[in-house]
């Protein structure tokens, strides 16, 4: 489980990370409704913890653990600022996503193309064979 | 709102194949099961034994395990051959999670243009088929979230 606590970093993603568990990542860190309220409210800006318990009916506590998901997913960041921790979105958090969605696709296509070229080689491979 | 590369806009792959648009669309459909790289892409990874598009609107593309279970990656949303076959996407996860991936094929000389276009992710409430993509991870991540980085 101690990957669990590994920032999503794109060399994180594309080592660890496969077809399920990029859906998994995100999905766990949006799929709480207070979390989409804690990102909701660092759209408008950085905030430190405390302001974000207040703009979220749960506790303390709770609040932390969602930050964790949140940070796990890569989706935030923070800074200590005094005794204070405050979080931000990370515009970097998409990336690692994207660009393993890429190469998803691309391995499928590279496989697709390998095998219509295999096709067409048979085919031709037909037509020698019995010419017309 | 700029849209700052953290966007995930439509995500397109384009490869031209050796073939005609008909034999490019059967191959990429009905022979899924024969090239689809299903080691690293899919559910059961190992334990996968094959995957299947069931070919009309509605079909759905069917993983089956070697225990004989399967996991539903998506439901065929336009079957058009041999131009353009397109499916919700969801490998692992409730269709509501689901985004969506359209296929295209058109002639290249005498080969074939495949375009893969994989997008849902930014849809709003009140478009059609907004209802279950309405307030879900990739919905928020995926669009909403990067207008907010963009601000």
């Amino acid at each position: 489980m101690d990957e669990r606590d590994t920032p999503l970093t794109s060399g994180f993603v594309s080592d660890s990370l496969r077809f399920v568990e990029t859906y998994e990542v995100v999905l766990e860190a949006l799929g709480d409704p207070t979390r989409r309220r804690i990102l909701h409210r660092l759209r408008a800006g950085p905030a430190p913890v405390n302001e974000l318990a207040a703009a979220v009916p749960v506790s303390r506590p709770a609040v932390s653990q969602h930050l964790r998901v949140l940070h796990r997913s890569g989706l935030v960041r923070y800074e200590e600022v005094g005794t204070r921790n405050v979080y931000r979105l990370d515009p970097s958090g998409i990336e690692p996503l994207r660009g393993w969605l890429d190469d998803f696709w691309q391995t499928a296509l590279d496989s697709y193309a390998e095998h219509v070229r295999r096709d067409a080689e048979r085919a031709g491979q037909r037509q020698e064979e019995d010419p017309r | 709102m700029t849209k700052s590369r953290t966007t995930l806009a439509p995500l397109r792959k384009v490869v031209t194949v050796p073939a005609t648009p008909q034999r490019a669309f059967e191959l990429f459909t009905a022979e899924m099961g024969a090239w689809w790289p299903l080691r690293t892409h899919s559910v059961g990874k190992d334990a996968a034994a094959g995957v299947a598009m069931e070919s009309r609107v509605g079909g759905r593309i069917v993983e089956t395990l070697a225990d004989g279970s399967t996991s539903i990656w998506g439901t065929l949303t336009a079957w058009e051959p041999p131009h353009r076959v397109a499916f919700t996407w969801h490998p692992g996860h409730e269709e509501r999670h689901a985004t969506d991936v359209e296929v295209l094929f058109s002639p290249a000389g005498d080969q074939t243009r495949v375009e893969l276009v994989h997008t849902g992710w930014e849809r709003h409430p009140g478009t059609e088929g907004a209802r279950r993509e309405y307030d879900t991870g990739w919905d928020f991540v995926l669009g909403k979230y990067a207008e907010g980085v963009a601000g």
